[in-house]
């Protein structure tokens, strides 16, 4: 079957088929969040003191804040004592270092391989997060050669716990946002990453995150650290079993990029999305947040959200080196009873900054997609320079789609552009490929992968087809 | 009309019937700080809505547009072009929302808002925003924040325009589509002045 015709297949059979469950022993913490569930997954982690310390801080900050809701979103109460914040896979006392073999078999069955020689050499090296661990890194010595470091979060506490000190929380701090804070209070695991100075990361890196267990919310950590003159291009999925409660998903990705590195990061965002009537689902609220710290640094973000009941994520940039400059590539699709409130910010502080910004939301059945975005022109941003571009298509007449831009300059020598636009699909584009054969789902999922196009042909050659296919599994049943 | 130095009352809420058409224009020359804040609903099918506006600043005026432009009817049009330039001390804010409602099909919402940041202590900041509910429309806005172009500038002084005419030349043609019919030479004086 050629390839084409495996798209138009799961076109028109469209569900969800990440949504299966992994029965498997799993070690739960009591529901509930107070200071001693955080002690206890810290304990469990066998933290060090300072960041039971930091942990605890920042619980205390998150109490005292309200949930935030600016956003144009329908958020439901999240009853944040009514959730387990740690769960893992049990594992053999005896043989600590073995996978599950139903864990392996989960991962396969997502097409994410955990065994090294199952990959072409040098392709992608993942880190697999199951609920609140992770259950390996492929790759670690080949990488360790060049001297990067990839390893999960609690790993890298234990193995590098100067570097995670050094750089944990300096663009996120804890109290930051409501979601960051409850981040930090609870994080479990994420992956760590660290490219020393002029190192090109030979491969791929990604962080595969499942959510599995009932009741449970995920709240991983990631911080990516490139230093001087070095160059990673990190990928992240995620998917998760469809249930009718709706589960929480709050994430903190960090990334410092120094002078003259270079980073790109990708992410094809496939939680489940709920059903067609709008039940259950993945809350997906996160902070992602990067800075250009050094001159000539580069920061690079692509993201295809096509997942979860709700989406609240902002991944911006910090323009802090001369010269710096980041771009934030977004496909949004939003059908059914989902709700996005996604976009960017770029905050530009230092001289000869650019930062550009190309969102294409697409909404269908009775969604809402908002675009939300901030670009800021500081008073030393010397002739800095930001083009954006934000365009929604609308399927149907029950949707929504919505710009909320925010421009800011303090300084004469900026220059800020910024566009948006809204349509449709036009009956005459329709029309054009029914006359043809094409069939109007088809014709869809044609003519939206042509808008999406700018946006998709930045990401890596693994995740393109993948989120070509994406985007015509969550439009299915949307014409007609 | 001709009300003081700009020509529509500053605050106002507007229906919009059927067929009708609605046309605001405003001007804020420099020493003057406004709050222009306008509510129109286009309420009947083919209702149309146009404004205009445009400010000067040269001191540390306060400039404030908040314009809600309500779509509730279908095949209803509007237009917004709010040019200005913020020199000196000059805090500008230009809020502006387009919302199209469920029913409101066949509509077609225009918004630019364009500045010209002058001074290192002038601000500007710009939300236009766009709320859309149907899906027959066409919608689009833009932003811009800027310089004079230097190039324009270098053109029109390798061929013997001084430079203070030709930023002057420069100002009056980026205002121009703004300008209200007969406000010509007072805008060209402020500009002048600037």
């Amino acid at each position: 079957m050629s390839e084409s015709d495996k798209i138009i297949q799961e076109f028109t059979q469209g569900e969800y088929k990440e949504g299966f469950v992994t029965d498997v022993e799993q070690e739960f913490i009591p529901k509930g969040l107070n200071e001693d569930i955080i002690r206890q997954i810290s304990a469990r982690k066998e933290e060090p003191q300072w960041l039971l310390e930091f942990r605890l801080d920042a619980f205390r900050k998150w109490q005292a804040m309200p949930q935030p809701d600016w956003a144009h979103l329908d958020m439901p109460n999240i009853d944040y004592q009514d959730i387990i914040y740690y769960a893992a896979p049990k594992k053999d006392k005896d043989r600590p270092k073995e996978i599950d073999p139903k864990l392996a078999e989960t991962f396969d069955k997502l097409g994410i391989p955990l065994k090294e020689r199952d990959v072409l050499a040098g392709v992608v090296a993942v880190d697999a997060v199951f609920d609140s661990v992770s259950v390996t890194t492929t790759f670690r010595k080949t990488l360790a050669e060049k001297g990067i470091i990839f390893c999960s979060f609690s790993e890298a506490v234990k193995e590098h716990p100067d570097l995670v000190r050094k750089y944990l929380a300096t663009v996120v701090p804890a109290s930051d946002n409501f979601f960051a804070a409850l981040n930090s209070a609870v994080f479990s695991d994420g992956s760590f990453c660290y490219i020393p100075k002029g190192v090109r990361c030979p491969m791929e890196l990604s962080s595969y995150f499942r959510i599995n267990a009932r009741g449970t919310g995920q709240f991983e950590r990631t911080l990516i650290v490139a230093d001087e003159g070095s160059y990673v291009s990190y990928m992240e999925g995620c998917t998760a079993p469809m249930r009718d409660e709706q589960q929480l998903h709050a994430a903190v990705v960090e990334i410092i990029v120094e002078k003259d590195a270079d980073v790109k990061y990708s992410t094809v965002q496939n939680w489940y999305p709920g059903d067609a009537d709008g039940k259950g689902g993945i809350l997906n609220l996160v902070t992602k947040r990067g800075i250009c710290k050094g001159s000539g640094s580069h920061l690079s973000w692509t993201q295809v959200e096509t997942g979860s009941a709700i989406t609240w994520k902002y991944p911006s940039t910090i323009l802090k080196g001369d010269y710096s400059a980041s771009e934030f590539y977004s496909v949004a699709v939003t059908n059914n009873h989902q709700q996005a409130d996604t976009g960017t910010k770029m905050i530009h502080l230092g001289k000869g900054t650019k930062s550009r910004i190309v969102s294409k939301g697409i909404s269908a059945g009775v969604s809402q997609n908002s675009y939300r975005g901030l670009v800021r022109m500081g008073k030393n941003a010397l002739n800095a320079r930001n083009f954006s571009q934000c365009d929604s298509l609308l399927i149907g007449s029950r949707c929504g789609a919505h710009t909320f831009p925010d421009i800011q300059s303090q300084n004469p020598t900026a220059t800020v552009e910024h566009e948006a636009t809204t349509s449709k699909i036009s009956e005459d584009q329709l029309f054009y490929c029914n006359q043809r054969g094409i069939g109007p789902e088809e014709a869809v999922g044609l003519i939206v992968n042509g808008y999406a196009r700018e946006v998709l042909s930045r990401l890596p050659m693994e995740f393109a087809v993948e989120a070509q296919k994406l985007l015509q599994v969550s439009l299915e049943g949307s014409v007609g | 009309m001709g009300h003081g130095k700009y020509i529509a009352p500053p605050k106002g809420e507007y229906q919009v019937g059927a067929g009708e058409r609605l046309d605001l224009q405003y001007i804020v020359l420099p020493g003057e700080s406004r709050e222009i804040e306008i509510t129109v609903d286009l309420d009947g099918p083919g209702a149309q809505a146009h404004i205009k506006a445009l400010y000067l600043c040269k001191g540390n005026e306060k400039v404030r547009f908040r314009i809600v432009m309500h779509h509730r009817a279908p095949g209803c049009k509007s237009t917004q072009l709010i040019n200005g330039i913020a020199g000196g001390e000059a805090d500008v804010r230009f809020d502006g929302t387009i919302v199209v409602a469920p029913d409101a099909q066949q509509t077609e919402a225009y918004q630019e808002n364009h500045n010209i940041v002058l001074t290192e202590n002038a601000k500007v900041d710009t939300k236009p925003q766009l709320e859309i509910y149907a899906d027959d429309v066409k919608c689009s806005h833009g932003a811009t924040v800027g310089q004079l172009n230097a190039d324009e500038l270098f053109y029109m002084r390798s061929r013997g325009i001084p430079e203070s005419e030709a930023r002057t030349l420069q100002m009056l043609s980026f205002l121009s589509p703004v300008i209200p019919a007969g406000r010509e030479e007072e805008v060209e004086k402020a500009v002048r002045s600037l």
